[in-house]
């Protein structure tokens, strides 16, 4: 086998505090199955995820970023996830412009209830960085499987 | 069109309806003006109005202190609505000197198609669809669409949206077929592979020495603060390697979207001639797109990442 082969991404997972990281743990505690790639961010809400949080994880070396909240109107703040739905909007389609492949920024709609959801998302959104390969948009300066902090 | 520029400038500061005036002045070298700041009412003599007032003055409204009027082109007067959008300024402050502006001539363009210095360029004037270049007596005459700035073949609106005093006749913008000059660039590199794009802003970014001069000439990066100086946490190294300058610019081109008018200035200033404009421009495209808004055109309406709709474009959320 490969180094290649055996390569598992990385992902960040900016989760909002009332309803997507309650939506993991009920995937926790309900036994579901997802890859374990996931790195969890608990923020308290996706209004507060900065496009800066993510372009950082991508510059440190994060195969995927993936930036989950309440769905629309549920939001426990009552539009942060408007906010953030213009903000990733943007981001993604720009980021793609100067040639980050798309698929590696990821946003869903997960609520407290949907564990099987959460689950079905991380599973996609593996699959889906794990076909494009590891993050070499900032490797010049290294090599491997990416820095410390994703290790 | 200067003088009555100079007319009404004088009366605004001799009734003491501003403070100061904010405009253009000859720059030191031939075809350039360098922006003007004055209270006194000996100055006036001295502003100009040409096809070389490339500045966007919006910039010092920020910084200058009581009540101003400011000489302003079409594209200027959308980035003093968008500051006044975002409370930076208040609109009984400003007495905006509007110019129908029918596009600055890019003297690197002209000095290229001639092949002179522009030492050696006796006279650019403009006339009408051309430019006519003198050099040793002999004349030259070029189409616009060879002369002037890229940002200036695509302009939408030529003539202020919110003035005081307009100097002149509205003029219309540019017809329809600069608009692919204007964006050939871009066109060039959204047909390139996203690795090979990537590859092309690693190299562009390879040379930037970070002096922010885009960002300190950008009417739109108005941040008391911004994100590059803070050290905890410190989101960018200071070193200026490509991989941060990209970062650093990726940034700033969110920060500013909804506010960025293609006034083109962050481009001019770039002492190692990055395509800036290339990244602006599209992210105004991409505004425009998903969200139907253009920058500075409304001084009541709320700025773009500060607002939402309950109909924005969700299609890429799971």
């Amino acid at each position: 086998m490969t180094q290649e082969s055996r390569w598992e991404p990385t992902l960040l997972g900016f989760l909002c505090r009332w309803c997507s990281y309650a939506g993991a743990d009920l995937a926790g505690t309900s036994r579901r199955k997802y890859p374990a790639n996931i790195r969890v961010v608990r923020v308290p809400c996706s209004g507060r995820v900065d496009p800066l949080f993510i372009l950082k994880a991508l510059r440190l070396g994060f195969d995927g970023v993936l930036v989950s909240g309440c769905h629309p109107g549920d939001c426990h703040y009552q539009t942060g996830n408007y906010y953030a739905r213009r903000r990733m909007a943007l981001t993604k389609r720009f980021l793609e412009y100067i040639g980050i492949e798309p698929q590696r920024i990821q946003a869903s709609w997960v609520s407290a209830s949907e564990g099987q959801k959460f689950a079905q998302v991380v599973t996609e959104v593996t699959k889906e960085v794990k076909e494009i390969g590891p993050n070499r948009l900032f490797t010049s300066e290294r090599q491997g499987n990416g820095t410390k902090a994703t290790r | 069109m200067e003088q009555k520029l100079r007319d009404e400038a004088k009366s605004l500061l001799e009734q003491g309806k501003v403070d100061y005036i904010i405009g253009f002045e000859p720059g030191s070298l031939k075809f350039t003006t360098t922006p003007l700041i004055t209270g006194a009412q000996g100055d006036i003599s001295r502003l100009v109005i040409n096809p070389f007032i490339v500045n966007n003055l919006s910039v010092f409204l920020t910084e200058v202190k009581g009540r101003v009027g400011i000489v302003t082109k079409g594209c200027d007067s959308r980035s003093i609505v968008s500051l006044m959008q975002d409370n930076k300024i208040a609109r009984e402050d400003v007495v905006i000197l509007g110019i129908p502006c029918s596009g600055i001539i890019d003297l690197s363009k002209v000095e290229k198609l001639v092949g002179k210095s522009r030492d050696e360029i006796d006279d650019i004037n403009r006339d009408d669809d051309r430019v006519v270049v003198t050099v040793n007596g002999s004349k030259k005459e070029f189409p616009v669409s060879e002369t002037l700035f890229d940002n200036c073949l695509g302009c939408e609106f030529p003539t202020p949206q919110e003035y005081d005093i307009l100097l002149g006749e509205p003029t219309l913008p540019p017809s329809d077929k600069y608009q692919a000059a204007s964006l050939a660039k871009i066109k060039q590199l959204k047909a390139m592979p996203a690795q090979q794009r990537w590859k092309f802003w690693e190299s562009e970014f390879d040379r930037c020495i970070r002096c922010y001069a885009c960002r300190n000439i950008c009417p739109a990066c108005f941040c008391q603060r911004c994100f590059v100086e803070e050290s905890e946490p410190q989101w960018l190294l200071p070193v200026p390697r490509w991989q941060e300058n990209l970062m650093f610019q990726v940034m700033r081109n969110i920060h500013v979207a909804g506010r960025c008018t293609d006034c083109g200035e962050c481009e001019r200033a770039c002492p190692m001639n990055i395509p800036l404009r290339s990244l602006t421009r599209e992210m105004y495209g991409i505004v425009d797109e998903l969200f139907h808004y253009k920058a500075g055109m409304d001084k009541d309406a709320s700025p773009l990442l500060a607002a939402y709709e309950a109909t924005d474009t969700g299609d890429f959320i799971r």
